[in-house]
């Protein structure tokens, strides 16, 4: 029986298969319809009698990048149902005054206010139904004041909504995210309800293409990096509004498991921008973060992006300074050494001027040094590598430093075209001593999402003394902060749980008040079904010493003086300092 | 710039960005925590400001002097230092500044206290005379867990205050540790030379930006609506090659009031505008400010002497400086029309707690583009307190919370709405409003229309803009903030509501 694996980026859908210890991977172009995409792809490894089908999508994230949403209502506690304009008052920029933040989800004329109130303490005016007026819209997201601790009223308006309108995708807040804090809250539900119909549209056809193209109906990875059935997903779509990149941290994460090393930081570089997220007995998650400029508050895993990858063009500041993106040479043209008519410095060309680059690439492309050379005049190849390093560095301190660990501590797994070729040279800078490079670099997202598990996250809300709690779950993680704080440090349930709060505080902040009382914020639990355990492919040894090029599948890595690769079992490149 | 100093210079701004997260999400005071009305910078040994984490523009130009102050001490290595006095280094008596010596220079973080003892909790009074109204003044004095005790048990809820400043010492201690780290990693030669180059560096990037505005002298003025009558801020602009000179003579004496200006906070203020109009991105480091010359006479509103009070003056008049030499440059390219310009600050609070925010308005309209609704303008930054939060943690009661439609001035492009926020008292306490723009509009820039005017009401019935009284249970308060104003005539008129 075979296990498929099929990850939707915005140029190439990637496909592994992997059949008894048989890998299989293809590549195949993005089409404007992604479920072609999928059977495609599938097609291209030659699925068959498939045992398990999982899917990573980006079309979450597009349709809310693009705007291609469902026309979305929203319903607010009155004298409160402008919340999702109001944000949190804070403007987009310092010094550029008229910057705004992105346009909400849902324009003002269609946030409406319902005559009801709930305060901490319970109900302070009962639910007037009549107050609600009548709404012309595809989808409907409904917030209330304090839903998380009282959801009574919020259930209440879904349901007569669901009532006037039949055909419209309603959601509440205390559904997808019960935590407190209105606005976040509100914004994931927009998010939720905005992307409702046109995310059910595209999973109900996939369903119908895969099942004429014979294949199952595949599981659909969320932002959390565990995988569900697709009707759950396709229930609140804002789950996999990170599906695209938590791929390729999954992917690390397997990788790292496999060879033995519990913790790791992914670098996935690709052409414009760059993920990294740190992999500590598995990937990290945290419990909220932005898309589109959107507060979403749903697990999801801790990744970091910037805005930077091979395609980034090199250019001058003016002070003098040498830049690398955010602007980017994309698929085309490309960097001037693909011949496409880019005549711009890329951070590709200047690898390629480095001799860090083959003179023709895997894939058959020939890359044009002269054209190269020419987009560089003025400009030093090196200086421009390192200033793009000087850009990942900061995403990578980002993921360990700022959250209290030490990279030294750390094995760097590299993927995506490009990462393969700078890891060594960070890995000098964090004093990281091992580089890992996986053979399928240019499609670990795929073959992560082949072993992913199956995952199913759960919050409680409390905002309460941590004494006052009772019983608590035996596993998952307890949201703490002493009282008074507003920020929250996520602790492990089970025995010795102040302590362990107490400890984590002194860790990260540099202090602990046994005095204090602590408040229990939320609880969060997974229902985990483990994936499947794989085997994959041996591979022949390899031994090599830097400088050097490596060639992989999609990918180039670059091992520089100083370091020594050595291919293990499973063709992962394990890349030491000598 | 050579490629180390960029990625010494990238490493330095992460510590000041490290610091600022710690502070932050270690800390108790509303305006810490959910405000974020704080800020973290690395100095260099000659007191020079290298590094910042921005959150609110009001700290920019006002570091350096409470850097020169403490060092007057000659800290040693191992040392706080904590100060406050407006008149040494502070800006009002909330921000409170710790100072300690890293490997190399200095580490700095300033955070706005719920509490700093005084006259009324939450010492925001609205009608102050003097220094000594507003709370515990801390001229420069190094910090034990002795000085610490004294110091809180000086103030309200000090164990809360004593949570704030351990919040502040964790991010000191960890400047210090992370310095120390980059120096025996890089060398410390190295590091300073970076800091040299970053110093360098933003002044560069300003001087081109002064130098692409046309050379000239140019003169604006506004009012502050003290209680005492209007106050006069005058400014002249004098643009020459790549330097800046503003001078602030013409500006009304310092007055009984509290909207007096230390100098540290009208060089703030003077940076903000520098900055917008020059280049926006440019590294936050003393040098973007060393082409910049701000004069301001004595004993004026804009440079007060003791013991003038200064409540306001770091959140109203630093505004309307900003106000004013927009309106001057505008002479000679072009700026947004006028904001809110107030921050609507509203303290309540009792003997049991003390609770402070500044409300958001209408932004003015730029020339390309609407001004957007609801935000802080100019010198403040900070995030509302959700009201849930809110209401979880304090006495109070939020009614209504909402945009306050049409408040922004109509134009080609128009000004940003302003909001309405309406909170009950649960309990018996005091309430102090600083406010401004209740009586002159937010103007619009070329033949845009004003924003509305903003007003402050208790049950209904309106209350001055600066207002220090008792409340009892079951008060409404409600505070309308002003709208923007509009950029260009507008292409028809407005309709009518």
């Amino acid at each position: 029986m075979a296990i498929l694996g099929i990850d939707v980026g915005g140029t190439f859908t990637d496909a592994v298969l992997l059949d008894g210890r048989r890998l299989v991977t293809a590549k195949v172009p993005t089409a404007r319809r992604q479920e072609e995409s999928v059977v495609a792809a599938a097609r291209a490894v030659g699925a068959a009698a498939l045992e398990r089908f999982t899917h990573g999508t980006t079309i979450a994230t597009n349709a809310l990048l693009e705007r291609r949403g469902a026309r979305t209502a929203f319903v607010g506690t009155a004298g409160f149902e402008h919340v999702l304009h109001l944000r949190r008052q804070n403007r987009a920029h310092l010094y550029r005054l008229c910057v705004d933040h992105a346009e909400p989800l849902v324009p003002l004329e269609r946030c409406v206010g319902v005559e009801e109130r709930i305060g901490p303490e319970g109900v302070l005016r009962e639910l007037d139904l009549s107050s609600l007026p009548e709404l012309e819209a595809e989808a409907v997201a409904v917030c209330l004041l304090f839903s998380f601790r009282d959801p009574s009223h919020e259930s209440q308006v879904v349901a007569e909504l669901r009532r006037r309108l039949p055909e419209a995708f309603v959601v509440a807040s205390h559904e997808v995210a019960p935590e407190f804090r209105e606005y976040e809250r509100a914004s994931t539900t927009a998010a939720d309800a905005y992307l409702g119909p046109v995310v059910s549209r595209y999973l109900g056809s996939l369903a119908g293409a895969c099942n004429e193209a014979g294949l199952p109906a595949p599981l659909v990875l969320r932002s959390s990096g565990g995988v569900a059935a697709l009707d759950e997903v396709a229930a609140h779509p804002a789950v996999a509004l990170v599906s695209g990149p938590a791929g390729g941290a999954v992917g690390a994460a397997l990788l790292a498991r496999l060879a033995g090393i519990e913790n790791a930081i992914s670098l996935d570089m690709g052409g414009t921008s760059t993920d990294v997220c740190l992999i500590a007995g598995g990937v990290e998650r945290g419990a909220e973060r932005e898309v589109g400029g959107f507060p979403i508050r749903l697990p999801s895993v801790d990744l970091h992006t910037v805005g930077a990858g091979g395609g980034s063009i090199v250019w001058r500041d003016a002070g003098g300074a040498l830049r690398a993106g955010p602007e980017s040479a994309g698929a085309e043209p490309g960097p001037a050494c693909y011949g496409r008519g880019g005549d711009r410095p890329t951070i590709t060309d200047a690898n390629l001027l480095l001799g860090r680059l083959p003179e023709r690439l895997a894939g058959g492309l020939e890359l044009d040094r002269e054209a190269a050379a020419g987009a560089f005049a003025g400009f030093d190849p090196g200086e421009a590598v390192q200033v793009v390093n000087a850009e990942m560095l900061r995403a990578l301190r980002v993921v360990s430093v700022e959250r209290g660990h030490d990279p030294r501590d750390f094995a760097l797994i590299a993927f995506g075209g490009a990462g393969p070729l700078h890891a060594c040279e960070l890995a000098d800078e964090l004093g990281i001593g091992t580089v890992l490079v996986p053979a399928a670099a240019g499609v670990l997202s795929a073959l992560g999402l082949v072993a992913t598990d199956e995952r199913r996250d759960h919050v409680r809300s409390y905002v309460l003394p941590l004494a006052e709690a009772g019983e608590l779950p035996p596993e998952g993680e307890a949201d703490l902060r002493y009282a008074g704080q507003s920020f929250e440090l996520r602790v492990p349930l089970g025995p010795g749980l102040e302590q362990r709060f107490h400890e984590l505080h002194e860790e990260r902040y540099g202090y602990a008040d046994q005095s204090r009382a602590i408040e229990l914020v939320a609880v969060r639990t997974a229902d985990v079904r483990p994936g499947p355990r794989l085997e994959l492919p041996r591979a022949e040894p390899l031994h090599v010493s830097g400088p050097a090029v490596v060639e992989l599948d999609g990918a180039t890595a670059w091992i520089p003086p100083g370091w020594v690769g050595v291919r293990d079992g499973y063709a992962t490149l394990i890349v030491t300092r000598s | 710039m050579t490629i180390e100093h960029q990625i010494l210079g990238s490493a330095l701004r992460a510590v000041a960005e490290e610091m600022g997260a710690v502070l932050v999400r270690s800390s108790f005071s509303a305006n810490i925590k959910e405000r974020r009305d704080c800020s973290a910078a690395l100095f260099d040994d000659r007191g020079r400001m290298i590094a910042q984490a921005e959150h609110i523009p009001v700290h920019l130009g006002a570091m350096p002097e409470a850097v020169a102050a403490v060092q007057a001490h000659d800290p040693a290595p191992g040392e706080v230092w904590i100060v406050n006095d407006p008149y040494t280094g502070g800006t009002h008596l909330p921000d409170i500044t710790l100072v300690s010596r890293t490997e190399l220079g200095f580490a700095v973080t300033r955070a706005h206290h719920a509490d700093v003892g005084g006259r009324e909790p939450g010492s925001m009074p609205a009608d102050s005379t003097t220094l000594e109204e507003e709370g515990v003044v801390i001229p420069p004095t190094r910090l034990d867990e002795e000085t610490l005790a004294a110091l809180v048990a000086r103030m309200r809820n000090p164990e809360e205050r004593r949570g704030d400043l351990r919040a502040q010492l964790a991010a000191q201690r960890l400047a210090e540790h992370r310095v120390a780290e980059l120096c025996a990693r890089r060398g410390r030669e190295r590091v300073a030379a970076a800091m040299d180059e970053l110093y360098a560096y933003s002044e560069r990037v300003v001087r081109a930006g002064i130098a692409a505005l046309p050379d000239g002298r140019y003169e604006a003025e506004d009012v502050l609506e003290a209680a005492d009558g209007e106050l006069t801020i005058h400014a002249a602009v004098t643009v020459s090659g790549d330097e800046l000179e503003l001078d602030f003579a013409g500006t009304s004496p310092q007055h009984a009031g509290n909207l007096n200006c230390p100098l540290a906070v009208t060089r703030s203020a003077s940076y903000f505008v520098v900055r917008c109009l020059t280049d926006p991105d440019v590294p936050a480091s003393g040098g973007a400010y060393a082409p910049v010359t701000v004069r301001a006479p004595e004993g004026s509103l804009v440079n007060a002497r003791p013991p003038a009070a200064v409540a306001a003056g770091n959140v109203e008049t630093s505004g309307r400086i900003v106000d004013v030499l927009f309106r001057a440059f505008g002479q000679a390219v072009p700026v947004p029309a006028q904001g809110q310009g107030t921050m609507n600050n509203l303290t309540l609070g009792n003997e049991r707690f003390t609770y402070y925010e500044t409300i958001a308005g209408g932004q003015g309209a730029c020339p390309d583009a609407d001004g957007p609704s609801a935000v802080h303008v100019t010198m403040s930054n900070t995030l509302n307190t959700p009201v849930e939060a809110l209401e979880l943690s304090y006495p109070l009661r939020v009614e209504r919370y909402e945009l306050r439609l049409g408040s922004g001035g109509a134009g080609e492009r128009r000004g940003g709405d302003g909001v309405v926020r309406e909170l009950r008292v649960l309990e018996p306490c005091r309430v102090s409003i600083i406010s401004e723009r209740r009586r002159h509009s937010p103007q619009g820039e070329r033949g845009g229309a004003p924003g509305a005017p903003g007003r402050n009401l208790l049950n209904g019935e309106e209350l001055p803009a600066k207002v220090t009284r008792e409340l009892a249970a079951g008060d409404v308060i409600r505070i309308e903030t002003p709208g923007g104003g509009g950029h260009g005539a507008p292409a028809r008129p407005r309709p009518v509501a």
